[in-house]
């Protein structure tokens, strides 16, 4: 992984991996609050296991403590660009089933869809200081829509959610990885942890 | 003439054209324009306006620009401001847009004559925005989700134009959309914000004169929360009595924010907080003890919270949530006195215990008992006597002795440490020393001098001293240490004090010493009713109660009497407060004066009312100095009578109370009866040659003699008084009327001699009674004498001529005139005599008195009761006699010689013709 060259620059990577990490555990807090919306409002199980699908990304991975700094950087952006077309999918979805009737669920949806972009900055930001751009984000969204029913929608938002619960622990642990000071940087004291 | 029909028709085919043009068009149209239309304009520029006039009203209303003429509401512009661009445009150029007004009008001046209006605009003037100053924003959460945020700022001045305010924010890669202000101009609420990442913010002003933005913000909203308060706060007791455990919930996550608080704690009923160290609450957490808190003791507690850092903003402070800590045993021992009544008996005393209860912090909980403990020290084989008692007095006799009595105070938890008071014999031990007070800060303190001993406390005792209630006694202890100290009760100002110190020592007590104070003096609220105890002639002792205590309001400090006359000026006299009497001196005698006093304090005095007296005319003593001579001098006066009377007894006797010659001693049995009667006149003076005869003598007449005399007899006294009167009165008698008495009348006693002298040898002498007594009738009686002394010649002639015809055979007694003086009388004329007998006729009226007196009650009276009657009724006696009188003169000088020829003879003289008659 590239350290920051400037004082200046690490400095801001360490405010941005600190309050990305924040951002993390805030939005794991506000995701699992929103499953349980979610579950009560469609009408869900909460214990229901939802399987895989297709177009949403895995929070798992393999040898996951020998990726690089920017590897973890740019497979959390792809993730959370990926959430981040998939909610904006559930919030209209959700508009066109509910229309206004369900104000709460949709301005939790909302807000959580604005800390995925948050965080998508912030991993956009630390992309850049690591003199590295942020890719295009073409071939980033998600895959199209197969014709669901509705209740496959609603199982299918369970699992965005659920996976995207898991993403903001794994990110979390992501940039605590790059937050630790490398060779030569200066040491940030980041203890926080969401 | 022609002139003015062309005007006329040229105006009426201008309407016409103007008509025509409108209805033709179908729309409104005039012959111009201006531009700009309706501008805004700032405020301070220069704006200048064009007048376009149409070509058509140029080709049939002869309309040019040089006739235009500007307006603005009405007031023409002036025609400087006017440039004619070519013949149908026309400006107008304003330097200041401040000048104008609306609405600006193009107006144009046809032949000359009519004003046309061709077009007006509106002008708008104002000022173009200013860049938005003092942006900042706040974060306020409203739920546990709900982060709305609300900024504010400074819109700057105010523009006259419609101001639109947009407050926009953004991340650097996402726009979102504007928050519009609802109503106002200076702030707008996000609804809501995501934290950890930067926003940029700022303000942007518009309206038509242009756009400001102010200077953008970027900021995290994270730093900028203002979280909600943690809520749902319990209290709860722990195993301490001095702790409190607290528990709460927060509401804001703390994925979102790590918390410390501040948490406040206070006495319930106390107003000032007490706040936990801060450094003990920094931390997140969602429970706190709180420690070093008062047993049995109710506390109300808040907490409020803020991000851990300190960024950002504190919330509220939570509701309050009270608790109370447990009990504990009492810190300390109640404090502990005693009064002591030895009046009863001196072997014996009657000591009141008294302690104070324990204050709340002390007590430690609810006191549910005292137990004292009263030990003799004298006998320490005897064993203490100890009383459980639930109040905090207790009321015991004793032996006079030393005693050491012990107090302790039980609640629920456990007992307090023992009071301990000793209450010796006597209080011999050495005492404090000045004893002085001072009011400070609205309380009383009182301080004293320490004796040279340890002390190991002072007792203060203090009761208000008032003249209706008792001395109720207050007390508090106070260390050994001190030497003053701040009286612990309710003072009240204008009130006595009586406040005594004892020092209390570890083996007795010293005697206490007093003092009185005020908390506050006053002036009295009254006045000294002064009066006079004694008022002299010059001086006057005033008397005064002293003020109660309750009316003195201070400590009486003085006295001033003020006195004064009604008119005169008020004297002023300053007095000891002692005293209760004071003389007023150098007063004037006979002089009403009016008097008060007043009473003064530290703080004024007070009058008393009015008090009026008048000195005395006279001094002590002089009355008595007048009197006391004069009465002297009377009974000087009285006593030097006295003795001159009894030195002249004889002379007074002789004229007051003559003495009657006794006929049968007279020596007219020497008498010869040859012995002419001339003779024996000339021999009477030898006879009474000191004049020893008493002028009255007094018969006794008896009462039914009166009965005897018809009023016919009684006429010739009548005749008598006017005889007597004519003279003068105060006649001398028979001697006088003799004198006056006419042959003829002689004649006419001789004839009643001879009738008196009928029954038997007595010769009557001389009986005249003129006047009644008082207001009886007055009855005129003849008396006659039983004397035996031979009569007169012409008497005994008389005697022969009346002999038989007295048939009366009662027994008279009459009084004789002094025949002295008839006889001196008798050689002088009548009339000279008349006049020289006055002064010698008072002896002759107190005949007549005598004589009187003896006719009604037959009892000699007094002189002087009867004198003024008596006078009257010869006042009476002599003016009748004065007519009668008239004729005397003639008849006396007629017969000069008859006196002398006439015998002498002693009968009624005043009998005339018709006088006497014999009966």
């Amino acid at each position: 992984m590239a350290a920051p060259d400037s004082p200046s620059a690490a400095l801001r990577h360490r405010d941005l991996c600190s309050r990305g990490i924040r951002l993390a555990g805030k939005m794991r807090s506000d995701v699992v609050d929103l499953l349980d919306t979610y579950v009560e409002r469609q009408g869900l199980d909460a214990s229901a296991s939802v399987a895989a699908m297709e177009g949403v990304p895995a929070a798992a991975a393999e040898r996951w403590d020998e990726q690089t700094g920017t590897q973890r950087l740019l497979e959390n952006l792809a993730a959370y660009r990926t959430f981040r077309a998939l909610l904006a999918q559930m919030l209209e979805e959700q508009r066109e089933q509910l229309g206004e009737a369900d104000a709460a669920l949709g301005q939790a949806l909302a807000a959580v869809l604005l800390q995925v972009s948050a965080f998508a900055y912030h991993l956009e930001e630390l992309l850049q200081l690591e003199s590295r751009g942020p890719p295009s984000e073409e071939g980033a969204g998600p895959p199209p829509a197969p014709h669901l029913s509705l209740f496959e929608r609603k199982l299918r938002g369970l699992g965005v959610l659920r996976e995207l619960a898991q993403w903001a622990v794994r990110s979390a642990r992501d940039l605590r990885q790059l937050a630790k000071p490398g060779p030569g940087s200066p040491a940030p004291s980041l203890a926080e942890s969401p | 003439m022609f002139s003015g029909w062309s005007w006329v028709a040229h105006g009426l085919y201008l309407l016409l054209n103007i008509c025509f043009l409108e209805v033709s068009g179908g729309l409104v149209q005039s012959c111009g324009h201006i531009i700009p239309e309706s501008p805004v304009l700032a405020l301070g520029s220069n704006f200048t306006a064009l007048c376009i006039l149409n070509e058509s009203c140029l080709d049939f209303g002869n309309i040019y620009a040089n006739q235009i003429i500007w307006k603005i509401k009405n007031r023409v512009v002036p025609k400087e401001q006017y440039r004619e661009i070519n013949r149908t445009v026309s400006s107008v150029t304003f330097n200041d847009t401040s000048l104008l007004a609306t609405p600006l009008t193009c107006n144009i001046l046809a032949d000359g004559q009519i004003e046309q209006n061709i077009y007006g605009i509106t002008v708008t003037v104002g000022l173009p925005p200013e860049k938005p100053k003092n942006l900042s924003c706040i974060v306020h959460q409203e739920s546990k989700l709900t982060y709305p945020m609300t900024c504010t700022w400074n819109p700057g001045r105010h523009t006259f134009l419609d101001t639109h305010f947009r407050l926009k924010y953004r991340w650097p890669q996402e726009n979102f959309p504007d928050c519009i202000p609802k109503d106002v101009n200076n702030s707008c609420t996000i609804t809501d914000v995501q934290f950890f990442v930067n926003l940029e913010v700022w303000v942007e002003a518009a309206n038509a004169l242009g756009k400001a933005e102010s200077d953008p913000l970027v900021l995290d909203p994270i730093e900028i929360v203002k979280p909600l308060s943690p809520h749902n706060l319990s209290v709860n007791s722990g195993i301490l009595p001095t702790v409190l455990k607290l528990s709460w919930e927060n509401r804001i996550s703390a994925a979102v924010m790590k918390l410390k608080f501040n948490i406040r704690y206070r006495i319930i009923g106390d107003t000032n907080w007490m706040q936990v160290p801060p450094e003990d609450t920094a931390s997140p957490r969602t429970s706190f003890s709180v420690q070093g808190l008062r047993p049995y003791t109710e506390y109300v507690f808040s907490i409020r919270c803020m991000k851990e850092d300190g960024v950002g903003y504190w919330s509220n402070w939570s509701e309050e949530k009270t608790g109370v800590t447990t009990e504990d045993r009492p810190s300390k021992g109640p404090p502990i006195w005693r009064i002591i009544d030895a009046s009863h008996s001196p072997a014996s005393w009657t000591v009141h215990l008294m302690w104070k209860a324990l204050e709340p912090f002390e007590a430690n909980g609810v006191i549910l008992q005292y137990e004292v403990t009263v030990r003799a020290k004298s006998s320490l084989s005897s064993p203490p006597e100890k009383y459980n008692v639930n109040t905090t007095n207790l009321t015991l006799k004793l032996p006079n002795a030393t005693y050491e009595v012990t107090v302790i105070a039980h609640n629920r938890v456990g007992a307090s440490p023992p009071s301990v008071l000793l209450i010796p014999a006597s209080n011999s031990k050495a005492p404090v020393k000045n004893v002085r007070t001072l009011p400070k800060d609205g309380k009383l303190w009182v301080g004293w001098t320490a004796p040279n001993s340890y002390v190991l406390k002072y007792v203060i005792e203090w009761c208000l001293v008032s003249n209706s209630s008792d001395c109720i006694i207050e007390w508090q202890n106070e260390p050994g240490n001190l030497q003053g100290t701040y009286l612990k009760g309710d003072i009240k100002p204008f009130k006595c004090y009586l406040i005594t110190v004892y020092p209390l020592y570890a083996d007795g007590q010293g005697s206490g010493q007093s003092v009185k104070a005020y908390l506050q003096q006053d002036r009295p609220s009254k006045g000294p009713t002064v009066q006079t105890k004694k008022v002299g002639k010059a001086e006057a002792v005033l008397t005064w109660n002293h003020l109660t205590v309750d009316e003195q309001n201070g400590f009486i400090r003085s006295y001033t009497i003020f006195y004064k006359t009604i008119d005169g000026n008020e004297t002023a006299v300053t007095v000891d407060p002692s005293k209760t009497e004071y003389t007023l001196s150098s007063l004037t005698s006979d002089t009403l004066y009016t008097v008060r006093m007043m009473a003064y304090t530290d703080e004024g005095g007070r009058s008393g009312p009015d008090f009026t007296f008048t000195t005395q005319k006279f001094g002590k003593g002089e009355i008595e100095a007048i009197v006391v001579p004069v009465c002297l001098a009377f009974l000087l006066i009285v006593l030097l009578g006295v003795l001159f009377c009894f030195n002249k007894r004889d002379l007074i006797k002789k004229h007051i109370w003559p003495i009657v010659p006794d006929p049968s001693k007279s020596n007219i049995a020497q008498w010869s009866p040859q012995v002419p009667a001339k003779h024996n006149f000339s021999s009477k003076d030898q006879m009474y040659p000191e004049g020893s005869f008493t002028d009255v003598s007094v018969v006794e007449i008896e009462a039914d003699d009166k009965k005897s005399f018809s009023e016919q007899d009684l006429k010739p006294f009548d005749l008598l008084k006017k005889e007597k009167s004519t003279s003068e009165g105060h006649s001398s008698g028979i001697g006088g009327s003799s004198c006056m008495s006419s042959p003829r009348q002689s004649v006419s006693d001789s004839d009643e001699g001879e009738t008196t002298q009928n029954t038997s040898s007595t010769v009557q002498y001389s009986t005249v009674v003129l006047n009644g007594y008082r207001d009886q009738t007055p009855v005129q009686v003849f008396s006659r004498s039983e004397s035996t002394q031979p009569l007169l010649d012409s008497e005994e002639r008389s005697e022969d001529h009346a002999g038989g015809s007295d048939s009366t055979t009662q027994r008279q007694q009459y009084f004789k005139q002094n025949g002295g003086q008839d006889e001196t009388n008798t050689d002088r004329p009548c009339f000279e005599r008349t006049k020289q007998i006055i002064p010698a006729n008072e002896g002759d009226l107190v005949g007549f008195a005598q004589l009187q007196i003896s006719g009604q009650s037959s009892q000699p009276l007094g002189l002087g009761l009867e004198k003024n009657t008596q006078e009257a009724a010869l006042s009476d006696v002599l003016q009748t006699n004065t007519e009668g009188q008239t004729v005397r003169p003639e008849t006396v000088e007629g017969n000069p010689l008859s006196v002398d020829e006439m015998p002498k003879s002693y009968l009624p003289q005043t009998v005339r013709q018709g006088g006497y008659m014999p009966q």
